[in-house]
């Protein structure tokens, strides 16, 4: 039973971890419409910052988020500028997603050269110790990841119901030309979103960074599971993405016990496939609104 | 069709770049960027001084070697780089590869175009298994690593624990590549063969980003000889999540990769203590069963401006030498001719800068090559089993 507890509490904070990351990934799906497969890689950019500001000037790397998540804004938001903007009027929408594939490659190279492979260790801080939960043992660092997620989550909602920009934002994701007409400025909108999405995983980053061995290819595991967390929730839905990630961070923490470590992913892509099959639009989700399509 | 393209290509541009060129060419194909290019680039810096030195001592059958290197960033690009290698630059011979994935993908390749290909650092069965015709490998292999490792638990582990092997619980996991999949296959067929108590082996990608459930199970089932095939991310993982679970076995057997990484020890800080290692040979042995390894060292340090980040430069510069100077006493760079000068090759173990021969056997493996058990003792790697090159003692138990 014991045992039990503690696999459910290893898979919740797991959860917990996805979250943070599938969080910026589904906001910037839910309101750009694209997909953006160097989410993974702003992590990976993340971690390094955060590990070279808090080695470099020796802080918390808590506190570097501070500069880490508005970085990570810059980087997004330049992203949406430069790449994905002059390409939303291509023909052919695909060409947005595979731009944000040659970056996510080309991120992940970069990284390559200026740290090389070797992996980055962000000093722990303290976050690394256990606190005991009964009989079930939990790093701290695990739940300040979970409890900023949760944070993340219910401050993006009340922003994008609350807030005169969050209701821009939502009026150019639910129709663009619509919103266009009330004098929205739907480009700088989706410069927007596309810089709060990547600060989302900015802030995740250096929650993440003293848990994790920082190395260039770090993004390209969470990124994965990041996509099953947010078409389970719904592609778009913050809080499906939240909730997605928690059953994500369960499933694969119970099938990595019961069923085998190397089963674990099968099992995780499986749950994947049944969603896009069974119901496509996710726990949460509703039919896509795709009118930026033909405006 | 395409085997018929490939193979004009290959006869047109090797006649162009036989005229072109006054030095032979030989390509040099590792991962140079991607995830496996830490260990990648420290391979190739062994084939890389292996070539500096035989140039500066003249070359081989009097030309220089000019190494073309090629990018295994994948398996799809290690083909598309093994056939420009052979096609655009018309190298004589290939030299690689690390990865045995991309070892083996890419020696196909140039068995088809009846390219040599010298494997000095993949480990997996199937580089060798498959019976190439051109394909030679000089470093141990899987096999080597799985025996080593269970070698390793009879003859000091057990009677340093003073229990008897077969009481011992033994728990085998490993990275679920080519790489790791075949290790574990030899610790669980090895293992069994010596009626040793293997209660579970699993795989993981090695990419994974959590180990917890594996560790509880592990703790579960009452592990003390955890055997783990990895690279430096998973053992990592691995080392931290047991700690953070309470789960302390009496014996972690590292299987190259991540376990000989400095870096690695450095991540996990006291949790390396006491952890066993087999691997390729490192640089903490001893230098009478290693000719060589000090002047290695100097040249390694004088180019690259720091110490070697793993034995894999060691290793590769050994297999390189024993080719390359293997080939440069045979007769010309025909394929055959050069098949023939490296069948050639006997040097016998103890006269290598890593201690192993060099002598191909059946399927043109080295049947000589050996590798190490190591220990990390006081933040160090030292070499502890065999007996003969170790330079500490082996310790185990209180």
């Amino acid at each position: 039973m014991d045992t039990f507890l503690q696999i459910v509490a290893n898979g919740l904070m797991l959860g917990g971890l996805f979250a943070i990351v599938a969080v910026g990934l589904t906001l910037i799906f839910g309101i750009v419409k694209v997909i953006n497969f160097a989410h993974g890689e702003f992590l990976m950019v993340g971690m390094y910052l955060t590990f070279l500001l808090s080695t470099g000037m020796d802080v918390h790397p808590y506190l570097t988020a501070a500069a880490v998540a508005p970085a990570l804004f810059v980087l997004g938001a330049l992203t949406q500028r430069l790449l994905i903007q002059p390409l939303m009027s291509a023909r052919d929408e695909h060409v947005q997603i595979f731009a944000t594939v040659g970056l996510s490659t080309a991120l992940m190279n970069l990284a390559l050269l200026v740290f090389g492979a070797d992996i980055a260790n962000t000093p722990a801080h303290g976050v690394r110790s256990q606190v005991m939960l009964g009989e079930v043992r939990i790093l701290t660092g695990q739940l300040w990841v979970f409890g900023a997620a949760i944070l993340l989550v219910i401050g993006l909602q009340l922003f994008m119901k609350k807030t005169r920009t969050g209701r821009a934002i939502r009026a150019t994701a639910q129709n663009r030309a619509a919103a266009r007409l009330m004098g929205i400025n739907d480009k700088f909108i989706y410069v927007l979103t596309f810089g709060m999405g990547a600060a989302c995983v900015g802030l995740g980053s250096s929650l993440i960074a003293p848990l994790y061995p920082t190395s260039p290819t770090i993004g390209t595991y969470f990124v994965l599971i990041a996509f099953v967390c947010v078409v389970l929730g719904g592609l778009g839905s913050i809080p499906g993405a939240f909730f997605g990630a928690l059953v994500i961070g369960l499933v694969d923490a119970l099938s990595g016990f019961y069923i085998g470590s190397d089963l674990r992913e099968a099992v995780v892509f499986t749950i994947f496939l049944l969603i896009l099959i069974l119901k496509p639009s996710g726990l949460f989700g509703t039919r896509m609104n795709l009118s930026h399509v033909s405006p | 069709m395409t085997l018929k393209t490939l193979l004009t290509a290959t006869a047109v541009s090797a006649l162009v770049a036989g005229a072109a060129q006054a030095d032979v060419k030989f390509g040099a194909l590792f991962p140079f960027s991607g995830g496996l290019a830490l260990l990648g680039e420290e391979s190739f810096r062994g084939v890389e001084l292996a070539v500096e030195e035989i140039n500066a001592a003249g070359g081989i059958q009097g030309e220089q070697i000019d190494l073309v290197r090629g990018d295994a960033v994948d398996n799809n690009q290690a083909i598309g780089e093994a056939r420009r290698l052979i096609s655009r630059e018309g190298v004589k011979a290939i030299l690689g590869t690390y990865s045995s994935s991309r070892s083996i993908a890419a020696s196909q390749v140039a068995e088809l175009s009846g390219i040599p290909y010298f494997e000095l650092g993949a480990v997996a069965d199937e580089v060798t298994g498959r019976d190439l015709q051109y394909l030679f490998r000089t470093n141990p292999t899987a096999e080597t690593m799985g025996i080593m490792t269970i070698d390793m638990i009879l003859d000091e582990i057990a009677p340093g624990l003073g229990v008897e092997a077969t009481d011992l619980v033994i728990g085998v996991i490993h990275e679920d590549s080519a790489y790791g999949t075949s290790v574990a296959g030899h610790q669980e067929e090895y293992g069994a063969e010596k009626g040793l108590n293997i209660v579970t082996v699993q795989g993981y990608p090695s990419s994974t980003v959590d180990m917890s459930s594996l560790v509880l199970d592990l703790k579960d089932r009452g592990v003390n000889i955890v055997l783990q095939t990895s690279y430096q991310n998973d053992s990592v993982l691995f080392l931290n999540q047991s700690a953070e679970a309470g789960f302390e076995p009496d014996a972690i057997i590292g299987g190259g990769g991540g376990y000989s990484l400095t870096a690695t020890a450095e991540a996990v800080g006291d949790l390396m203590e006491g952890v066993l290692d087999v691997d390729f040979t490192q640089y903490a042995v001893n230098t009478e069963f290693t000719p060589g390894l000090e002047d290695f060292l100097v040249a390694y340090q004088n180019k690259y401006g720091e110490d070697p980040r793993s034995g894999h430069s060691l290793n590769n510069y050994v297999g390189a030498m024993a080719v390359l100077e293997g080939i440069g006493a045979g007769e010309g760079f025909e394929p055959d001719q050069i098949v023939a000068a490296v069948q050639a090759i006997d040097i016998p173990a103890g006269e290598t800068a890593a201690g192993y021969g060099v002598h191909f056997g059946d399927h043109n493996q080295n049947d000589r090559a050996m590798m190490m058990g190591m220990q990390w003792q006081g933040g160090k790697l030292v070499t502890v089993y065999p007996r003969d090159a170790a330079v500490a003692e082996f310790q185990i138990g209180d």
